[in-house]
C-alpha cells in the first residue's frame, strides 16, 4: 500500500458514516478516526426496542452462546455503541437493573444516532455483541429478566 | 471499482443480479426481510443481512437499513433490481451520498422521467411522437370538459405518478368525465400521495411496444429493439416477445433514433425502457421505466447483451461493451411468467432446459412461497428463428416446467400462447378478452 492507495482510503472514508477504521496488512497499520465529538454530538432519535420473547436462532449472534432468555433485538440496521462517547463507560453492564426509559445503547445507522431504551424494567443478564459491531434487524443485543 | 455489490431486492431479480456479479468477480451481499430467511438469494450471495420484519414498508424499502447495511458489509455498490426502491430518486441521492455506486440513471435523469407529465415533456422536447392530449396537468374541471369535447372521445385519465393501472380511467362519455376526473384523482392520492392527473386521447386496442435502452456516462446511447408486452390481464404482462410482430425494421429504426436523441438529450446512462403505444404503424410515447425491467431476458436472448452485466459496468463508469452497428434483430425470443395463484411449500420442482431454453426463478425443493410479496415465481423464456417456431418451442418447454406444491397460471399460459389469435399475432392490449372468448 502506497501513499495515494491510503489517500484514497481517506476519501472514501470520509464518505461514509463510519466513526472508526482500523486497517492492517504486513507491516502497514493505520486507524482513521473522526473527531469524537461530531460523532456524538447529533441529536439523539429514539427508537424503541421491540420485546421479542420469539426464538430469532438464525440471526447469528457474535456472543459464544445463544441466549436462552428473554432477549432485546436491535430494531434497525446499523453500528452499536455501548457507550455514550468513546472514552466514557457502557450505558449498561452485565448484572445491571434498568428502568424503562433507561439508555441501553446507541445504534448508529446514517450518521444518526438512535437510542435504544428499555421498554420495561429489567436486569440485564448478559451483553450479546461487542461495542461498535455491526448489527442486523433482529440480532440479539441483551439478555434480560423482566422485573 | 466496484468489488462488492449489495442487491436491496429479493426473488428472481435478486438471483438473476449475484450470478451476473459472479462472472464478474464481484462480492455480493444479500439482504432479506425475516419472511425470507430461506430465500434462495439469500443462499446464494456471500453475505447476507436481515433487514426488517416481512411487509415491505419496513424491510425492503427501508432506505436507513440499506444504506447501513451496505455500508457496514463494506459494499461498494447497490443495484435496486426491479420494483421496491428501482425508480426513487430519493434513494439514488441517498445511496451516493453515502459513497456507493448507484447502479441506475443519474438520480435527475430519475426525476426528469419519473413524473409523467414532465416526461412527456421531455419527449415532446426531443420530438419522439406523444399520444395527442391535453398538456399539462388537469387544473380546472369545466375547461377541461370544453378542451376535451375539441380533441373528441374517448379519452384516458391518467395519474402523474402513476403506474399498474392505478388512477387510470377510460372515459367514453363526455357527462361522465367530470366524475371520473375526481375519482382518478382520488385514487391517484390514496396510491401514490399525488392526485395530479392528466388527460390524452384514448387510442382503442394499441399495442404495448416497449424499447430497451442503455447508455453509459461518456454520452453512448444505443437501442437493443423492442419487446411486444401486449398480452395483459388488468395491466400486469403475462407474455413479452421479441421482435414485434408489428414493428419492420423501418420503424424500429426511426423509433430508436427518437428514443436515442431523448436519452442523449437528458443524459441518461444505465438501463432504461421507454414505452410507446403502438396503433395503424404509428407509435406514440407512453412512458420511460428508468431501471431494468423484468422481461429484459427477452431482449437478452435475442441480442446476446447481458443488460445487467452492462449495467454494472458503465455504473463503474466503463463505456458501453456494444455499439450501435453490433445489435442484430435475426431471431425470436419469449418469455412467459409463471405466478403462483396462492402461496405453497414446493414439493417437486423440475424446471426445463434444452437449447436456448432459460428459467430464471428462485424455487427450489422445499422452498416456501411466503404470501407476502410479488406473486411471480419463475421466468421462462426461449429463443428460435422464427415466431412461429418459437411458439412451438415454448409449448414444449412448458410441458416439461414440472412444479408440485405451489399452484401457478402454467396451463393457462399454454392456452394462450396455443390460440389462433396469438399465433396470428399483431394485437392490441385488449387481446386477452378475445383469447379468453377463443378458449371459452
Amino acid at each position: 500500500m502506497d501513499t495515494k492507495d491510503i489517500l484514497a482510503v481517506i476519501e472514501k472514508f470520509n464518505q461514509t458514516a463510519l466513526a472508526e477504521f482500523k486497517y492492517r496488512e504486513g507491516s502497514v497499520e493505520f486507524h482513521l478516526k473522526r473527531h469524537a465529538d461530531v460523532v456524538y454530538t447529533s441529536a439523539p432519535a429514539t427508537v424503541s426496542a421491540p420485546a421479542a420473547a420469539h426464538p430469532v436462532a438464525a440471526v447469528p449472534a457474535p456472543a459464544a452462546s445463544a441466549p436462552t432468555g428473554e432477549t432485546i433485538n436491535s430494531p434497525i440496521v446499523g453500528t452499536i455503541y455501548r457507550t455514550p462517547a468513546p472514552d466514557a463507560p457502557p450505558f449498561v453492564e452485565e448484572g445491571k437493573m434498568v428502568k424503562k426509559g433507561d439508555t441501553l445503547c446507541i445504534i448508529e445507522a446514517m450518521k444518526v444516532m438512535n437510542e435504544l431504551v428499555a421498554e420495561f424494567d429489567c436486569e440485564i443478564l448478559r451483553v450479546l455483541v461487542d461495542n461498535q459491531h455491526f448489527v442486523e434487524y433482529g440480532t440479539p443485543l441483551f439478555e434480560v429478566r423482566r422485573k | 471499482m466496484i468489488r462488492s455489490l449489495l442487491i436491496a431486492n429479493r426473488g428472481e431479480i435478486a438471483v438473476r443480479i449475484i450470478r451476473a456479479c459472479k462472472e464478474l468477480g464481484i462480492r455480493t451481499i444479500a439482504v432479506y426481510s425475516e419472511a425470507d430467511r430461506k430465500a434462495l438469494h439469500v443462499k446464494m450471495a456471500d453475505q447476507a443481512i436481515c433487514i426488517g420484519p416481512p411487509p415491505s414498508k419496513e424491510s425492503y424499502l427501508n432506505i436507513s437499513n440499506l444504506i447501513s447495511a451496505a455500508l457496514n458489509s463494506r459494499a461498494d455498490a447497490i443495484h435496486p433490481g426491479v420494483g421496491f426502491l428501482s425508480e426513487n430518486a430519493g434513494f439514488a441521492r441517498k445511496v451516493q451520498e453515502a459513497g456507493l455506486i448507484w447502479i441506475g440513471p443519474d438520480p435527475d435523469s430519475i426525476d426528469m422521467l419519473g413524473d409523467k407529465i414532465r416526461s412527456k415533456e421531455n419527449a415532446t422536447k426531443y420530438g419522439v411522437p406523444c399520444t395527442p392530449g391535453i398538456e399539462g396537468a388537469v387544473t380546472n374541471i369545466d375547461q377541461t370538459v370544453e378542451k376535451v369535447k375539441k380533441i373528441g372521445l374517448p379519452v384516458i385519465i391518467k395519474a402523474s405518478a402513476g403506474g399498474g393501472g392505478k388512477g387510470m380511467r377510460i372515459v367514453r362519455k363526455i357527462e361522465e368525465l367530470a366524475d371520473n376526473i375526481k375519482i382518478a384523482a382520488n385514487e391517484a392520492e390514496k396510491s401514490f400521495g399525488d392526485g395530479t392527473v392528466f388527460i390524452e386521447k384514448y387510442l382503442e386496442d394499441a399495442a404495448h411496444v416497449e424499447l430497451q435502452m442503455m447508455g453509459d456516462k461518456h454520452g453512448n446511447v444505443i437501442y437493443l429493439g423492442e419487446r411486444d408486452c401486449s398480452v395483459q390481464k388488468n395491466h400486469q404482462k403475462l407474455v413479452e416477445e421479441a421482435p414485434s410482430p408489428l414493428v419492420t425494421p423501418e420503424i424500429r429504426k426511426k423509433m430508436g433514433e427518437d428514443a436515442v436523441r431523448l436519452f442523449k438529450g437528458i443524459g441518461y446512462s444505465g438501463a432504461g425502457t421507454i414505452e410507446f403505444l403502438f396503433k395503424d404503424g404509428q407509435y406514440y410515447f407512453m412512458e420511460v421505466n428508468s431501471r431494468i425491467q423484468v422481461e429484459h431476458p427477452v431482449t437478452e436472448m435475442v441480442t446476446g447483451v447481458d443488460l445487467i452485466k452492462e449495467m454494472i459496468r458503465v455504473a463503474n463508469g466503463d463505456t458501453l461493451s456494444v455499439k450501435q452497428e453490433d445489435i442484430r434483430i435475426d431471431s425470436y425470443a419469449m418469455e412467459i411468467r409463471i405466478n403462483a395463484a396462492s402461496p405453497g411449500t414446493v414439493k417437486e420442482y423440475l424446471p426445463p432446459s434444452g437449447f436456448k431454453v432459460r428459467v430464471d426463478s428462485f424455487l427450489y425443493n422445499g422452498y416456501t412461497v411466503p404470501p407476502t410479496y410479488d406473486s411471480m415465481v419463475a421466468k421462462v423464456i426461449i429463443g428460435a428463428p422464427t415466431r412461429a417456431e418459437g411458439i412451438n418451442k415454448m409449448l414444449a418447454v412448458l410441458d416439461e416446467f414440472h412444479l408440485e406444491g405451489v399452484p401457478t397460471n402454467l396451463e393457462m399460459q399454454k392456452k394462450i400462447i396455443n390460440t389462433q389469435i396469438f399465433r396470428k399475432g399483431g394485437f392490441g392490449t385488449q387481446v386477452l378478452d378475445s383469447i379468453m372468448k377463443e378458449i371459452g
